[in-house]
């Protein structure tokens, strides 16, 4: 104890020693700084060079992502623990991911750094989930052991609360704890089938825990699950109107 | 001059008393006195792909952002200061439609038309592969600067720099770049054989070389992030465990700060941390004004005084 308080003392002293070996004079010079930030708001007018240089890129992308795909009664945005935006992805994830793969799925989850965006209340394009969901990432399965998926559920509570479909619990000292899948509690030498990205199931976002675990990829994008699972409530007639649902809650709460 | 002055001026004109009101115009900036640069900084971060303002959709962004008005601001900004630099600290790409289509294009060159003098590396700026992010530089009309990434080996090799060096008036200013460690954050299959090194470590060591080679003024462009519950290195803890950076334009995060903060640095000088959120909704300006170097000044510590800007 006492040697190492010594030893930092005899480092700083050290350290004082040099700095006054370089500082030829010691006091300090004031240097005034004014900080302004701008809102780039709709009062500030388009410059026309950019304009041009934008529009011969513009028709295109507007063609392709204008199209409208579904109908929300809200606006949908990200929170956590949860939200009805991240139930809505990782019930499309869950459900798609069945269907892709013919397989029971037991459940689904996202990194919560991975929603990139939000859903208008009202129309929904398919600009809006390629904002939603930029990234090229895979819909894939993982056959899981239980005490992995124990591990991957206290990373998502030690996170706050990442999306999920198919299990709930609840965050206690920033651990998963009351871990309810299906109906069912978790037992660790089960296996559970697991949708996912192939971002997180590659050890993305710290999702170490998964690593071992091959996954099934037959290269379908993320992306288009969530596409083709707002595409499916359309033709229902239904709108999007996921809400949060107690899937993850606060022990204290 | 890559904007179209008059078009400016003209739409200016149109848009009659709204713009010409705008705050920047009753805003009294300090003048440089004798032997003092006055240093205007503006800078972005994490503007993810957003070339054209958010829809009117009545979402909580809605009608902000877009490089076209940023144009605008930032050439209206130039007619009126000495010295500019402009700078962005990362994450240009992915986010927009843009991006998937034409794998960051449009981005770069529309801030190479902005005037641009430099900029870091963001995680998402390897979405679209190194190979994409060498093949989109090529628009560029300025540096990807990053010292902590060591790149040989990689597509990347000798097509970025750690630093950059400019004259601005009879300032010498220092910039350079760190960014996040990348394993675990972004797919191995992007980053190759990039070797992430200790951004600390790195910033020390460049900031004391450009310091040594005159530089009056330093600033780091970071995407570490501003900081973190735990222990992961931040540019708060970049601020207080470096000994020559004046200022880190700070990014990863998407923060927005009210007005920059201020740290104690190792050398017992103050170091400003800011970030302007994301998306591009908002620009940050800062003006320094500051002393030229000479034998007696060299290497001495700059304490920051923030002024509220004056109104007339």
């Amino acid at each position: 104890m006492w040697m190492l308080s010594f030893n930092k003392v005899v480092k700083r002293c050290c350290l004082f020693v040099l700095l006054m070996g370089n500082l030829v004079a010691l006091s300090a010079q004031t240097v005034m700084v004014v900080p302004q930030t701008y809102p780039i708001g709709l009062n500030v007018p388009k410059d026309s060079g950019l304009s041009t240089m934008l529009s011969t890129y513009k028709d295109s992308v507007t063609k392709v992502m204008g199209k409208v795909i579904g109908f929300s009664t809200y606006g949908m945005y990200k929170k956590q623990p949860e939200s009805g935006l991240g139930n809505l992805m990782a019930d499309a994830t869950k459900t798609i991911a069945e269907q892709v793969y013919g397989q029971k799925v037991d459940a689904a989850f996202l990194n919560y750094g991975g929603i990139r965006s939000y859903l208008p209340k009202g129309d929904i394009t398919v600009g809006n989930v390629f904002e939603l969901m930029p990234f090229d990432n895979l819909l894939v399965i993982q056959k899981v052991r239980g005490d992995s998926l124990q591990q991957l559920l206290n990373h998502m509570a030690n996170r706050k609360g990442w999306p999920i479909s198919g299990i709930t619990f609840v965050i206690d000292s920033n651990m998963a704890k009351k871990v309810v899948i299906g109906t069912k509690q978790l037992y660790a030498d089960s296996i559970y089938s697991i949708a996912n990205s192939d971002y997180t199931a590659n050890g993305g976002d710290n999702v170490t825990m998964l690593k071992p675990f091959k996954p099934i990829n037959n290269g379908y994008l993320l992306r288009d699950a969530i596409m083709n699972y707002i595409k499916m409530w359309t033709e229902l007639g239904h709108p999007i109107d996921a809400k949060p649902e107690k899937r993850i809650i606060y022990a204290n709460q | 001059m890559p904007i179209n002055r008059r078009a400016f001026l003209t739409q200016t004109l149109k848009m009659g008393g709204a713009f010409v009101a705008a705050p920047f115009y009753k805003t009294m900036y300090p003048k440089a006195t004798k032997g003092e640069t006055v240093l205007t900084i503006l800078h972005t971060n994490d503007v993810h792909s957003r070339l054209e303002p958010f829809p009117m959709d009545g979402s909580k962004y809605a009608g902000l952002g877009g490089v076209a008005a940023r144009a605008t601001l930032i050439e209206s900004i130039r007619k009126e200061a000495d010295h500019v630099l402009l700078l962005d600290s990362g994450d240009i790409f992915q986010g927009t439609p843009y991006f998937n289509i034409y794998k960051g294009e449009p981005e770069i060159k529309a801030m190479s038309m902005m005037g641009y003098d430099a900029c870091t590396m963001g995680n998402h700026d390897f979405d679209g592969g190194m190979e994409n992010y060498v093949t989109q530089m090529k628009h560029a009309t300025f540096p990807t600067l990053i010292c902590n990434y060591d790149f040989k080996n990689t597509p990347l090799d000798n097509k970025t720099a750690p630093f950059k060096i400019f004259k601005k008036g009879e300032a010498t200013i220092g910039v350079f770049g760190v960014g996040i460690e990348l394993k675990g954050l972004v797919p191995e299959t992007l980053y190759g054989n990039t070797v992430y090194r200790d951004p600390v470590e790195c910033a020390n060591t460049t900031a004391s070389f450009l310091k040594r080679h005159g530089c009056d003024f330093i600033i780091c462009l970071s995407h570490l992030g501003d900081k973190y519950e735990d222990n992961k290195v931040s540019d708060e803890v970049l601020a207080k465990e470096t000994y020559f950076i004046d200022l880190i334009l700070g990014g990863h995060t998407h923060k927005f700060f009210t007005e920059p903060i201020k740290y104690k640095n190792k050398g017992g000088g103050d170091t400003l941390v800011n970030q302007v959120g994301w998306a591009g909704i908002q620009l940050g300006r800062l003006d320094f004004s500051f002393g030229v170097s000479n034998k007696k000044n060299f290497l001495k510590a700059h304490t920051m005084l923030i002024r509220k800007k004056n109104r007339d």
